[in-house]
This record gives C-alpha cells, sequence and structure tokens, in this order.
C-alpha cells in the first residue's frame, strides 16, 4: 500500500493496533481493536475520535469569493455569517451532485470549503476550471492541517477541558470559534458526521495533531475508524457521497433533490444569480414539492428518492440489493448493515439508557418516490426475500445529550373502552383535586418563578357568575369612542373592566391598558398582529407585509418564547430574503456574563440591522433591561423602531426596586399576571401613546387585535380576580417588591454558602430580580429537578444560555415570589438553602423537614386580611352557595 | 492468533473438529479476526445435506458478508441455534462456538493441519 497517502496521525493509528484500508487513496483506519461495534456504542454513551485529516481542505480567498462561492455551491453563502457553518452541494450542470461539503467561515473574508477525500483530485479541477474567471483563489491547505472528529455526549466536557473552561462554541449546531488549547490555536467547529447532538470538528496545523489526539485520549475519548463513522452516519440517516449521491446502482445518476437534506443545502435566492445547476434544480425542487404533497402524477424528474429502511426479517442488507414492492423492482438499497444501539426503559424524560444493548438491520434505500413511510417493501438478499419497512427515521437527536434510536414499531390502533358510570370518577376527581391542591398549598415549597399563589379574596372573586357569561364590546367612533357591549346583563363586568384598566394604568404609570388578552402569550400576539397592521395601513391591497428586523433575546440566552418565532412571533415575523431564515437578530450578550446585554455591541447591531422592533424581557432573567440605554441610542440616531418590553415574568416587580418601563423609554408593555404579580392567569398590554401621537393609531390597533383579533369571550370570572389582585398589588407594591429582590439576593447567597454554584454576578448578590440560578452539572438538571420534587421543593430545570437545550439542562431556574408573599424571609430562605444542599449535595431525603418549614409560613400576606374583609368573604362564600 | 493441533482446518477458514463419527464444524480465529464484529448468522437446518467445498450459509460482520463453505460432505445433524441471537460468540471464541455438526460423511476437502494451516493464514496476511 505504499503509494497510498497517510494523514497526520498515519503513525498514530498503527501505534495503537488499527486495521488500515484503502479508503479514496488514503490508508486510513477501519477499526481499531475494539471493533466497529463497540466503537459505535462508545460514541454513542462518551466519545470517540475520528481521524477526518484525509478530507480535503480548501480555502477560498479574494475579492469575489462570495460570487464564486454562490455560483458552485448550492446553498446561500451570503447567508453564512462569521463563525458559523453550512452544509452544501457541488452541482453540475444536469442538477446533479459532483460533491457534497461543509463551508466554514472561520474568518470575515476568507472561507474553508471541506470536500470528500475520494473527490478532492475531482472537485479541484471542476473548481479550478470556474475559478480562473473570478477575482479569487482556491488553495489546497489540506496538507496544513489536521482536522480530528470528536463525537458524543462527553465531546464537550472533554474539548472544554482543554481549553481551560472557555465554552467551546455557541451551544447551536454548525456553530464555529477560534480558541487556544493548551497554547495551541484550534478551529472548533459544531459539526459531525455521526448525528450526535454533542460532536464537534477541530482543525489544527499539521504539527500539532498528534498532541491533539493524545491529550484528547487522556482526557477520555477513544478512537474509531472509518467503520464506525459508516455505522453511525447510517443511523443518522446522512448521506455518503458514492452511496446516497453520485451514481445509482443502475448507472443513473442520482439527483440532488432524491436526498431530503437537500431541503436545507439547496437555496434559490435572488443573491445566488444563475447558479451551476439552478435551472434543472428548480426543476427538481418542483417535483420534490408535488412528491411531499403526495401528488405522484409526474415522477420523471424525481422517479426516486433516498429514504431510510429497517428489515423486519432476520438478516442483513447491503448496498446494492434490489429492493421490491410485490413483483415490481422499485429500487435498491444504497446503505446497509446492522447497527448496535443500548436498549432503555422507562418513558419520557425518566427514560434511562440501559447497559445492555441490541442489534438492528437497518440502511438507506433509492426507490419510487410513491413510496411512503410504513409501507412494507421486500429486499433481495442474495437471493432471499425479507421483509423490510420505510420508517420515519432510524434515530432523533432532538434530546440533547444523547442521540436517541428509534426502533421502528408499527402505530397500534387505539381501542376506546366503554365509560360505564361516570360518578365514581367524578368523585375521584374531588378527592384527587384536593389532595393535589393541599400538597401543593401546603406541603410544597413552591419555586417556581413563572407562578404565584393567589389571595382569598382573588380565587374566590374568579369563581363567581361572570366566570360563565359573556361580555363582548368594542369601542364605536360614532358614540365618540364608547364602549358597546353585544350582550345584555353586563354592566356590571364592564364596570369592573373599567376600574380594572384605571388600576392598571396606574401600576404600569401609562395611558392606555388592554386587559381583555387572557394571557401573557395572547398579549404578545395581539401586539405583533397591530405592529404588523399598522405597518400595512397605508396599503390595503397587497398581501400584508409581516414585521423585520426584530431584535429580541434568544431563546437559548434566556429569552421568552412569546417573543420567538417559533412562539408568538411565528406568523408575524417575515423571513430576510438574504439569508432565507426568519428576520430576527438577538441582543449580544456579555462576555464574561452571558445573562447580561452587551450595551455597546447592542448598538452596533441595531445600526446594522435597524429592527422596527426591539422586544426586551426574558424567561430566565437576572438583570434590569437596559431600556433607557437603548431609548437613548435609538433616538439620537433617529432610527425608526418601537421598544417593546415583555414583562411577564417581572410584571409584579414593576416599580422604585426594580424597573419602570415608560420611564425608562419603552413605548409597549405587555406581560402575564400571574407569575410576580397577583393575579389570575392573564395577559395585559399597555401603551404610554398620547391621542394627538401618530402611533395612537398603533394603540387602537392593539384594541381592535385583542377584540375581535384574538378572543370572543374574554374569560370574565379571572377579570374579577385581576381587579382584586391590582387592588392589592397597588396598595402593598413597595414592600412586596423590596422583599422579593431582598429575598433574591439573599437566597442566592445562602445557597451559595452552603456550596452550590450560583449564576449571576456576586457583585450584586447575583440577581436583580425574583430569580435565582443555579448550576447543577450539565444535563443533570431534570434528575436533580426530580429529586428536589419527591423533597416537596418545586422547581424548574433549566438549560443556561450556553447549553444546547431543555433536556441537556444543567441549572434549576428559581424565583422567590411566591414564598415571599407566604412571608418567607431570611430566615426561612436560609433553612430553604440548607435543605436544598442537603438534597442535591447530599442526596439527603428532606421531604418532612421541608414540610415542617413550609408549616410555619401558611397565611398569605401583601393582601388585605383584617376581620371586615375575612366577613365579607364569609358572607360571599354564603350568599353565592359554595 | 490461535491454531489448535487438535483441529484440521480448510483453506477457506473452516474448522472441524472428529467427534467419534460426527464433524462439528466452525470458523477459525483467523476468519473471525479477519471479519470483525459479526452480527448475523444464516444457519442451515438440521437435516439439510451439505457438500465439500459448498456454502451452507452465511456469517455476517458489519463490515461484510462472508459464504460459510462446508469442509465435508454430510447431513447437518445439528445446528448452534444459539447464535441466531448472540452472533458475538464466534468473535469470542472461534473455537467454542461450533455452527453445525454433520454425520453421515461422505468426503472432504484438503483439509490443513494446524502448522499447515498458520503458513497458510500468514501468506495470506
Amino acid at each position: 500500500m505504499s503509494e497510498l497517502k497517510r494523514t497526520q496521525l498515519y503513525d498514530i493509528h498503527i501505534q495503537a493496533g488499527a486495521s488500515m484500508v484503502d479508503f479514496g487513496g488514503w490508508e486510513m483506519p477501519i477499526q481499531y481493536p475494539t471493533g466497529i461495534v463497540a466503537e459505535h456504542l462508545y460514541t454513542r454513551h462518551a466519545c470517540s475520535l475520528f481521524d477526518v485529516s484525509h478530507m480535503g481542505r480548501l480555502l477560498i480567498e479574494g475579492p469575489e469569493r462570495v460570487k464564486f462561492l454562490q455560483h458552485v455551491l448550492t446553498s446561500n453563502v451570503t447567508a453564512l455569517d462569521l463563525n458559523q457553518a453550512q452544509y452544501c452541494i457541488i452541482p453540475d450542470e444536469n442538477g446533479n451532485a459532483v460533491d457534497d461539503a461543509y463551508l466554514y467561515r472561520f474568518e470575515e473574508d476568507r472561507f474553508l470549503l471541506v470536500v470528500n477525500a475520494a473527490n478532492i483530485d475531482k472537485d479541484l479541477s471542476h473548481l479550478m476550471k470556474i475559478v480562473k474567471d473570478y477575482d479569487c483563489t482556491i488553495k489546497n491547505i489540506s496538507a496544513d492541517y489536521a482536522s480530528i472528529a470528536v463525537q458524543g455526549p462527553n465531546s464537550r466536557e472533554i474539548l472544554t477541558t482543554l481549553s481551560g473552561g472557555e465554552a467551546v462554541t455557541e451551544p447551536m449546531k454548525n456553530a464555529l470559534n477560534t480558541l487556544e488549547m493548551e497554547g495551541r490555536t484550534v478551529r472548533v467547529s459544531k459539526t459531525g458526521y455521526t448525528g450526535e447532538p454533542l460532536g464537534y470538528e477541530v482543525f489544527i496545523e499539521s504539527g500539532e495533531a498528534a498532541w491533539l489526539w493524545g491529550r484528547l485520549i487522556e482526557l477520555g475519548a477513544k478512537p474509531a475508524g472509518l467503520g464506525a463513522r459508516d455505522t453511525l452516519r447510517m443511523e443518522a440517516g446522512l448521506p455518503l457521497y458514492g452511496h446516497e449521491m453520485g451514481t445509482a446502482p443502475d448507472g443513473s445518476a442520482i439527483p440532488i433533490f432524491a436526498v431530503s437534506l437537500a431541503k436545507f443545502a439547496v437555496s434559490f435566492s435572488e443573491q445566488k444569480g444563475d447558479y451551476i445547476g439552478r435551472k434543472p434544480l428548480e426543476r427538481q425542487y418542483a417535483a420534490f414539492k408535488r412528491i411531499m404533497s403526495r401528488n405522484f402524477t409526474d415522477l420523471d424528474v424525481l422517479p426516486r428518492r433516498i429514504q431510510p429502511i429497517t428489515l423486519l426479517d432476520r438478516g442483513v442488507m447491503r448496498e446494492g440489493m434490489p429492493v421490491y414492492r410485490g413483483e415490481e423492482l422499485i429500487g435498491w438499497v444504497t446503505s446497509g448493515t446492522m447497527v448496535p444501539y443500548y436498549r432503555h426503559e422507562g418513558e419520557g424524560l425518566a427514560t434511562r439508557i440501559l447497559d445492555d444493548t441490541v442489534k438492528r438491520a437497518i440502511g438507506n434505500a433509492y426507490i419510487a418516490s410513491d413510496v411512503l413511510e410504513d409501507d412494507l417493501v421486500e429486499v433481495d438478499v442474495r437471493g432471499k426475500r425479507l421483509k423490510a419497512v420505510i420508517p420515519p427515521y432510524h434515530m432523533r437527536v432532538d434530546a440533547p445529550p444523547f442521540a436517541r434510536p428509534i426502533v421502528y414499531k408499527p402505530d397500534e390502533e387505539e381501542t376506546v373502552a366503554d365509560a360505564g358510570n361516570l360518578e365514581p370518577r367524578a368523585l375521584e376527581l374531588i378527592q384527587k383535586a384536593s389532595e393535589n391542591h393541599r400538597w401543593r398549598q401546603e406541603s410544597c415549597i413552591n419555586l417556581i418563578p413563572s407562578e404565584n399563589s393567589a389571595s382569598r379574596a382573588v380565587r374566590l372573586l374568579c369563581a363567581c357568575d361572570p366566570a360563565f357569561r359573556y361580555a363582548e364590546h368594542k369601542k364605536i367612533k360614532s358614540f365618540y369612542d364608547k364602549d358597546i357591549f353585544y350582550y345584555q346583563g353586563t354592566k356590571f363586568i364592564d364596570q369592573v373592566e373599567q376600574l380594572l384598566v384605571e388600576q392598571m394604568k396606574q401600576y404600569l404609570g401609562c395611558s392606555e391598558v388592554e386587559t381583555r388578552v387572557i394571557s401573557g402569550q395572547m398579549s404578545n400576539m395581539a401586539a405583533f398582529s397591530a405592529l404588523m397592521d399598522w405597518k400595512n395601513r397605508l396599503d390595503r391591497k397587497h398581501t400584508p407585509k409581516r414585521l423585520g428586523y426584530v431584535l429580541n433575546n434568544h431563546i437559548i440566552k434566556g429569552g421568552h418564547l412569546s417573543a420567538q418565532p417559533m412562539g408568538a412571533l411565528h406568523d408575524y415575523i417575515a423571513v430576510d430574503p438574504v439569508t432565507e431564515r426568519s428576520a430576527v437578530v438577538n441582543f449580544p450578550v456579555c462576555k464574561d456574563n452571558i445573562y447580561k446585554i452587551d450595551v455597546e455591541e447592542t448598538k452596533k447591531v441595531i445600526e446594522k440591522y435597524r429592527p422596527e422592533l426591539i422586544i426586551f424581557g426574558k424567561s430566565m432573567v437576572l438583570y434590569r433591561e437596559p431600556i433607557a440605554a437603548i431609548r437613548k441610542f435609538v433616538d439620537d440616531q433617529n432610527i425608526p423602531t418601537t421598544i417593546m418590553y415583555d414583562m411577564a415574568h417581572v410584571l409584579g416587580l414593576v416599580g422604585d426596586h426594580f424597573q419602570k418601563p415608560f420611564e425608562e423609554g419603552a413605548e409597549l408593555v405587555t406581560g402575564s399576571t400571574h407569575k410576580t404579580f397577583f393575579g389570575p392567569q392573564r395577559g395585559v398590554i399597555g401603551v404610554n401613546y398620547k391621542k394627538s401621537e401618530l402611533k395612537y393609531g398603533l394603540w387602537e390597533t392593539i384594541e381592535t387585535r385583542a377584540f375581535p383579533g384574538s378572543v370572543s369571550n374574554h374569560h370574565l370570572g379571572t377579570q374579577l380576580g385581576l381587579l382584586m389582585a391590582a387592588y392589592e398589588m397597588n396598595t402593598f407594591k413597595d414592600q412586596y417588591q423590596k422583599a422579593v429582590i431582598e429575598n433574591a439576593k439573599y437566597f442566592a447567597r445562602c445557597l451559595k454558602a452552603q456550596g452550590l454554584d450560583v449564576a449571576g454576578d456576586p457583585g450584586i448578590d447575583y440577581t436583580e430580580t425574583h430569580q435565582v440560578i443555579v448550576p447543577v452539572g450539565y444535563g443533570s438538571g431534570p434528575e436533580v429537578a426530580e429529586r428536589l420534587e419527591q423533597n416537596n421543593i418545586i422547581v424548574n430545570y433549566q438549560a443556561t444560555p450556553d447549553e444546547e437545550g431543555f433536556t441537556a439542562s444543567g441549572a434549576l431556574r428559581m424565583g422567590v415570589s411566591e414564598m415571599t408573599r407566604f412571608g418567607f424571609g431570611k430566615e426561612a430562605f436560609e433553612q430553604l438553602a440548607e435543605l436544598m444542599a442537603d438534597c442535591i449535595l447530599r442526596s439527603k431525603n428532606v421531604s418532612e423537614d421541608v414540610k415542617k418549614l413550609r408549616a410555619n409560613y401558611a397565611e398569605m400576606h401583601y393582601c388585605f386580611d383584617d376581620r371586615e374583609m375575612e366577613e365579607a368573604l364569609e358572607g360571599l362564600l354564603k350568599q353565592i352557595g359554595l | 492468533m490461535n491454531y489448535p493441533v487438535d483441529l484440521k482446518y480448510s483453506k477457506s477458514h473452516e474448522w472441524v473438529k472428529m467427534d467419534g463419527d460426527v464433524a462439528v464444524i466452525g470458523i477459525s480465529d483467523f476468519a473471525q479476526n479477519a471479519l470483525g464484529d459479526v452480527v448475523f448468522v444464516n444457519l442451515p437446518q438440521d437435516g439439510d445435506s451439505v457438500s465439500a467445498g459448498e456454502s451452507f450459509g452465511d456469517v455476517e460482520s458489519v463490515k461484510t458478508v462472508s459464504d460459510l463453505i462446508s469442509p465435508v460432505s454430510g447431513t447437518i445433524c445439528q445446528v448452534n441455534e444459539a447464535l441466531l441471537d448472540a452472533p458475538e460468540k464466534l468473535n469470542q471464541d472461534a473455537y467454542g462456538a461450533w455452527i453445525m455438526k454433520v454425520k453421515n460423511l461422505d468426503g472432504e476437502e484438503e483439509l490443513l493441519d494446524a502448522a499447515a494451516y498458520e503458513a497458510f493464514c500468514a501468506q495470506e496476511g
């Protein structure tokens, strides 16, 4: 094999006893003495290293680099931000793949294109012919740098050890970073070819490759060869050039859109111009859309597609084996083998991955485009027809830190049992509700920051007659904006609503309030809908334009779900034609404090994107939002925008001890009334526009988007309760808010003193809000939160700003408002911190101690609790017959 | 690599052990090592007749599939069905994990002794 090329790590593979094979002209390890199965499994539960230095690394630089890449790749290169990577395909004139590749932007003015080792000569000659016409160059730097794929659930921790604790990359897939590891410069990419939710590819100068490999092994990673790389990518459903791309077993070219990843890799943005293969790709895309809509009348352009396939009979599928539907040959297996997986038990978050393993025969097939998920087919395995099925996928990665194998199971038919006599169930419901109520109200210490307990008066009022009534009403201009009610019997609730609006105006410090929205999310939807309608008010003859750009807090950085494109913003946000993504940009956060908005960087973002809407507010919130600084900046720069503060989590803190949003420059405040506020579950919208202002029209639009835009019946019973809550808040807010913030700071200090980690700046006692964030170890959040619940302490587990998502949560999010209402002060929070440390750090059972502590604080504070109120409530109970 | 001296070997890497008038057949340590992780075995059935030099089943590793070639002719009297659920036994214990037993023997391939087989394997590299 002397003519074969060797990577920088060849000697290390030989020393490790690897079996070497010829792979695309390279002498590469197919497996180590551990074997493919063990290497596959170690990747899935720990961390494997793959030498991917054989892949081609091409550096593209020069003034016309973007123009060139837009012409030779399928992806939208202008959408690629600094420190981002994207998957792409190198197309030919016919819309088939020359190769697939990954494009990395580690530097502002250079792109790194990584291509398959076996295709590097072909790719280079293809690209070199074209690059001549552009003012840019392609440099093959494959020999200068080695690449190592570090893949698996432990990869993050291992690399973070080498970086001295610095976050390796942002937690999102395709994020890049350049950083120092023990004095060496490395470039890291959150990408990989194993399907692992935690996986990185590291680029390092050739001379340092052996050092890095050795350090990664010392830290617990194990080497894996090309064999495991293939089984892992197959299980993940990732295509391999030469199997799922390139030439099919019958000699025909596989069109790019036969692979479903093409949906992401191929762009038809105007930015791309008339790139290579665009026309045939547009035809393929049209065919793809027809097929995905189950219109199979014209399959000429895409006769077959790559789909996952699972063998139902015993056996193993291999590449090239024919696939039949009845007697009809419908295609071929493109990759197939048996892959191992760990069995699991339990359901949902309590799913436990076991130590024992099983194997399953899976693969991919290039088969007729009208084959649907769950269809049964047959594979000709050396003359024997074996039954197989088309599963939706072989694996899912949406519950990090683990990739989860999905074993094919046909849908079971649901049987509806005869309900029988329902009265016993009705009685059981009452019994259970009573038990639950007493547990949550009497035995539990509730630290969920988005919850609170309401006073007795609020609760009783919510059960009064209006709870079952309608009171639709609308302002009519002909009657000088008087509200007209659509139903009779509503004079009382009319009065309640007017009083509620007055109380909320006073509380928020603004001129207009809408209280008909029944949740915080609905408040935001009504506000976004109104902003969009207002934007289009002068042109009703075209489809309305959506909002964009919008500046908000990223969900991973504590942003509120209700202000995200996946949440309330979904139907109102535009797609940027340049990036082909939602026209949302996020507040930059401070490098040394990821919980805090970086004001100076934010100004740069605002200048660049000129957002028409700026949404402050978070659900994981330790700091005041820098509204005044941003208001001053947009006013000074004369940037037309609307500053909104989604105060859902901090509505009950409006005032001297936290923030006064309208005084600081917010125009629009939304919120929910049951988190830090005292109310039942509703929403509220406030604005501070004067009648004489242009934007008063936006306010009127908000009213109509509340009713009839969002509700017809606005749940009158809770409105009654909310009025009482507003009376309580306006009476007691100064004492309550002061106590909440002091308690949060003190609680944070106590938790720290008990040996727990507390997020935030110790210089300000960690928090300026009701929240305290306690990191408990990567991925441990759900388990610790469950343990606390068994000990009667209720918290949220939450992903911190550098974690991948809620199943990988490494923190507890807590709020002190509810317990403050029950009279918790310094002494109680100190005791609670100790009990929590006992439970979290020492696994002690503290459930009885928690109950005892809770029992000392049974009485609700910051509400009217004198004899007169007590008598009034007793009277109400009797009179309404409850 | 292990080449027990009490066995005979075929050039297609099966071993044969005579147990009275019954031939016990499996794959050699060299074969399992070359295959890598065995994930599936296609076994013949009790009562099937086999011919020396012809395939009686196949063994699948993660990487590849390989025919099993019978070193003897005769009638199968027992099949090691435990291999269906635990094919990795072929890797773990190549000489303990027999595949089939054959009786009514009436012919065999050229079989090598341990030393000759070891030399043959060294050539195959």
